[in-house]
């Protein structure tokens, strides 16, 4: 149902003006929409922040592409587009039914006849698609909206978490694997027959209202895709077969969509004359609501910090840790594995920027005599998972020179030097991982079952675990987290320090409506196994998808925290990692997006960017020096008694760190591009940064200070690899190396 | 597309013009041509009275209740007349028997006759006799049904003056009394429902009594009573409609007459509960939100900078 526009959206895109919003996602927002004439359709837009990537511009219009290819007829027409807007919009008809997962929420599982026609339809649909060499490779139930004529796809894997705020509120079978095919679920190519696999568990769901391998944690989930037999139970007795054979692991053994088609349903009648009553209400429903919508836009929070882009306001929060942790497991693997599918569809004939293939073979490392402006090409590059802005921000972990990188459902070690993938081993989320430097741990999460192949878990364990290097093996259980009354079965590790994990734990059991959740940051001894200490956090919404912590660090007797507050409100708090009291707290008024980076600090201060530069006494909280007004900073980092840091428009610039004085300023005016929100990588002749508009890695010559290389560059994280002279660059979907010197 | 009524641009005609049900005025879907309103928009037949048809649509105005269609505009003095209210997707009644492919079925019928009779009802306690029920009067939406055509009877010739056969009216739907040049009466109204709920239940306003579904075989007969004394009174039918109301009697009876001194009510019945999920088949679902796409979808000319020629 169409919502009031917010007071920071636009008033239109094109030729079209905004009336309400449809909807939000961590990619974008979907508005209703209307041309001069009175025409009203939907907007899908993506965030100009997200739009200055290259790889999600391309995204973006290959979603645009997809949506032409499959056509009115079985997606939603496309009317219009802009893709090289800065803020890239589509057009389209506004869809009028419900999407099939609300469908079957409102009106309960469909009756055999609804379900025929509708996998009937939908085999069409494919069918379409694949003739003109697109596999969908998202197929769920949030993808078909089920009109009265019949069901259209939308929303193709390529953009897949735009306006899908679904998945962050309903944790049933949306969002999470539940529809993946087990070649996607591996990461081998999705075929057409894997679309054929996710459809046969979209009639499932309709038929019983859950898909064929549960609900349930995205690992769980990848697991049962993988290795467990689909769950049939409740689906009519003639449908038991038929959808039995496209469920077989081996794609081989899948039936075509035309011969699936045939089984399903012999074609009589109209659409409409196959659905429930219920079902009919709601397209009904939607036919007429979108003729009573008032355009109304609210009006203005009394204070929005500035620095808060517009996803964080409430009524657009994209999605957010939690969400994309739940959201995040799909998208993994769908880029690292499915994604070849697709991109090998799009590379076809035409480069597409940005990766273009999985393991691209390594290309030639830079010559030292390139010139100037040349853009150089990494080492290595791979499009794997890669890493999430909503991760721990301290991955990837360097461990004696081995990086092991987390992502949504997996951890891996790489060959720095090489990009090669050495192990990969399951995880449950990115905040399930920590390391003191040394020695890597997880939370590890155990589920147990009365039945293994109902995917509802009687009960759930962690405990805390060190990771084998070698293998990437949970070692020993070391600590318990869950306790017999429920707490702790979500938890955020947050760090490891002198033998001593220290956590955020959920307390007590976890209850769908419940309205607030008890949190408390907890100490645990990794040797005895005993909690030294416990101390209280504030209540949570159970309708938070928040994590506690943007970032935490221990540095001698402090824990450092990054606290994001009920309010989106950040605060720096530090507490005494013998008591966990807090030993002062401080708010920090920058947005949590603008405050998610490793924290800087040495045994003095901790250093903050993000605005001005400042440092602020470990021992109780107060500056010991701030940069001068007027000026914005990117995040610091810290090198033999500097704090280097991108100035906004200007470039790198060195401050001493234990007084604040400016020491050194990069020269060229090749700074100007470099993006604030990257932490620069100092190496020991050249200092390293990102600019984002541009697309490269800039490489500035430390005495010097003038830029000497360029590489083309994409990414959020560049992490250095000093033992094997590399920089790791990662981004949402790939991971790519490039030397450092 | 692109005619101009008053304000507003035509998009589309409402009515199918190879239907034989006769409408008593031009009806269509138009924009303003800021592009913002989409309204249903009507203009008399060819010949008619355009005094008389703005007084109706400006009765109309105060029509209450929730399936009434009151008008929302009119034209101002010395325009071409027309009236108008916000837009919002239906079907007349004919259009929905063609796209269902024959009669409605009988639980279809009962919920379009309680939410009329509930409108006529509502519209009686406001002095308002409606005075055009017919088929192509009512406007199937998917909440419930929309009653239109406010007055056409009145509208059509004065009173004192024979109806039969005029444009516009729907000689099953016209009660005798008014078809004769009487003054139209709360009574009539009812009358001209059983034509339109018989219409709705067979396809035709002059249906064969084994025609009708039996179960409202009676009551549509007791309203198609020639007598008007004889049609069974709005509170009644509004028992008979709801869900799980009584049968009504076996045959037409008369009324008892209200003994003196009781209420001149003798007991006024809760308006009926809205038509709930299902009272509309498949298609005519279908055939809803396939016009609403089609208007959604419309863009009307960009609006001309001088006057134009009109």
């Amino acid at each position: 149902m169409p919502l009031p526009l917010t007071h920071d959206d636009p008033t239109g895109f094109g030729p079209y003006r905004l009336l309400a919003r449809l909807g939000s996602g961590g990619m974008g927002t979907v508005y209703l929409a209307r041309s001069a004439g009175g025409r009203t359709l939907a907007i899908k837009t993506m965030h100009s922040r997200i739009a200055t990537d290259t790889a999600f511009r391309t995204r973006f219009r290959l979603e645009s592409d997809a949506a032409r290819v499959i056509g009115g007829r079985y997606g939603a027409q496309v009317v219009d587009a802009d893709p090289l807007a800065e803020t890239p919009w589509l057009a389209t008809e506004y869809v009028l039914g419900p999407p099939l997962d609300e469908a079957v929420e409102a009106a309960g599982p469909l009756p055999e006849r609804s379900v025929r026609a509708l996998g009937a339809a939908l085999c069409g649909a494919l069918g379409q698609l694949h003739r003109s060499d697109v596999v969908h490779r998202d197929l769920k139930p949030s993808n078909i909206m089920v009109t009265a004529h019949g069901p259209k796809v939308i929303d193709f894997g390529i953009a897949r978490a735009l306006g899908d705020d679904r998945l962050t509120h309903t944790g049933a079978a949306v969002g999470t694997p539940a529809f993946m095919s087990p070649e996607q679920a591996t990461g081998q190519e999705h075929t057409p027959a894997g679309d054929v696999f996710a459809l046969a568990g979209v009639l499932v769901f309709a038929a019983t209202g859950r898909g064929p391998f549960g609900n349930g944690q995205p690992a769980d989930l990848l697991y049962r895709v993988r290795y467990g037999e689909p769950d049939l139970t409740g689906t009519p007795e003639a449908l038991v077969p038929i959808l039995a054979r496209c469920l077989s692991k081996d794609p081989a053994e899948r039936p075509a969509t035309a011969e699936l088609a045939a089984q399903l349903h012999d074609g009589g009648g109209e659409f409409a004359d196959h659905l429930p009553d219920a079902v009919l209400a709601l397209i009904g429903a939607r036919a007429s609501e979108v003729w009573q919508v008032v355009p109304q836009r609210l009006p203005a929070p009394a204070d929005v910090p500035a620095t808060v882009p517009s996803a964080d306001v409430p009524a657009a929060r994209g999605l957010t840790r939690r969400g994309l942790l739940m959201a995040g497991a799909g998208s993994v693997l769908g880029v690292a594995g499915a994604g070849a599918g697709v991109w090998a569809w799009l590379g076809r004939g035409e480069s597409a920027p940005g990766p273009t293939g999985p393991y691209e073979k390594p290309t030639p490392g830079p010559s030292v005599s390139a010139l100037k402006k040349k853009r150089l090409d990494s080492v290595w590059q791979i499009q794997n998972g890669g890493t999430y802005d909503e991760e721990s921000p301290d991955a990837p972990f360097v461990l004696g020179g081995v990086p092991v990188v987390v992502g949504n459902t997996q951890i891996y070690r790489m060959d720095p030097a090489s990009g090669a993938v050495e192990w990969t081993a399951d995880i449950d989320g990115t905040w399930q991982i920590a390391s003191d430097g040394e020695r890597l741990y997880q939370n590890v999460r155990v589920a147990h079952y009365d039945d293994p192949d109902s995917g509802i878990p009687r009960d759930v364990d962690r405990f805390l675990a060190r990771v084998d290097l070698a293998t990437g093996k949970a070692g020993k259980h070391l600590a318990e987290i869950t306790d017999a009354n429920f707490g702790g079965i979500d938890s955020q590790l947050l760090a490891v320090a002198g033998d001593t994990a220290y956590l955020a734990i959920s307390q007590g059991k976890v209850k769908m409506y419940q309205r607030q959740i008890p949190w408390a940051v907890t100490a645990v001894d990794l040797t005895s196994a005993r909690r030294p200490w416990t101390e209280q956090l504030p209540f949570r919404s159970a309708k938070s998808d928040q994590w506690h912590f943007l970032a935490a660090k221990v540095v001698g007797d402090r824990l450092l925290l990054l606290q994001e507050m009920n309010d989106g409100k950040v605060r720096i708090v530090a507490r005494d990692t013998r008591t966990g009291k807090v030993v002062w707290d401080k708010p920090w008024d920058v947005g949590p997006t603008a405050a998610h980076h490793p924290l800087t600090a040495d045994g003095k201060h901790l250093y903050l960017g993000a605005g001005r530069l400042r440092a602020l006494r470990l021992s109780d909280g107060s500056q010991a020096w701030e940069s001068a007004p007027g000026k914005s900073y990117g995040p610091p980092a810290l090198k033999d008694g500097v704090i280097y840091a991108v100035q906004k428009g200007l470039g790198l610039v060195g401050t001493d760190a234990a007084g604040g004085m400016p020491r050194w300023t990069e020269k060229g005016g090749d700074g100007a591009q470099a993006s604030p929100t990257s932490r620069p990588v100092i190496g020991t002749r050249y200092a390293y940064t990102y600019s984002k508009s541009e697309g490269v890695l800039r490489a500035i010559d430390l005495a010097s200070r003038t830029t000497v290389h360029l590489y083309k560059a994409n990414g959020d994280r560049f992490t250095a690899v000093e033992q094997s002279k590399m920089i790791m660059a990662s981004g949402e979907h790939f991971l790519a190396g490039f030397p450092l010197q | 597309m692109g005619g101009r009524i008053g304000p507003y641009v035509v998009i589309s005609g409402l009515d199918d013009a190879a239907s034989r049900i006769p409408v008593p005025e031009s009806r269509f879907i138009a924009r303003s041509a800021d592009g913002d309103r989409t309204v249903l928009i009507s203009v008399p037949l060819p010949g008619a009275d355009p005094g008389r048809f703005l007084a109706e649509a400006g009765a109309s105005r105060y029509l209450l209740g929730p399936w009434s269609s009151p008008a929302a505009a009119l034209a101002g003095p010395g325009e071409e007349p027309w009236h108008a209210r916000p837009y919002l997707p239906a079907l007349p009644l004919p259009a929905a028997l063609t796209v269902h492919g024959g009669p409605l079925p009988e639980h279809t019928v009962r919920a379009l006759g309680a939410a009329l009779v509930d409108t006529l009802v509502i519209g009686h306690g406001q002095a308002l006799t409606h005075a055009g029920v017919s088929p192509a009067a009512v406007l199937l939406a998917a909440d419930g049904p929309r009653l239109t055509c406010f007055g056409a009877v009145r509208a059509a010739a004065a009173d004192g003056t024979p109806r039969s056969g005029l444009p516009g009216l729907e000689s099953g739907s016209l009660p005798p009394e008014q078809a004769a040049g009487g003054t139209p009466q709360p009574m009539g109204d009812i009358y001209a429902l059983g034509a339109t709920l018989a219409y709705a239940a067979t396809g035709h306003t002059v249906p064969e009594r084994e025609e009708i579904p039996a179960g409202l075989r009676s009551v549509i007969g007791g309203c198609l009573s020639r007598d008007p004394a004889a049609r069974p009174r709005p509170a009644e039918l509004l028992e008979v409609f709801r869900p799980g109301g009584a049968p009504a009697a076996a045959d037409p009876v008369a009324p008892a007459p209200a003994p003196a001194g009781a209420p001149s009510v003798p007991y006024a019945p809760s308006a009926p509960p809205a038509p709930g999920p299902g009272w509309l088949p498949g298609r005519v679902i279908a055939a809803l939100a396939h016009q609403s796409a089609r208007i959604l979808a419309a863009d009307i000319p960009a609006a001309p900078t001088a006057p134009s020629q009109d």
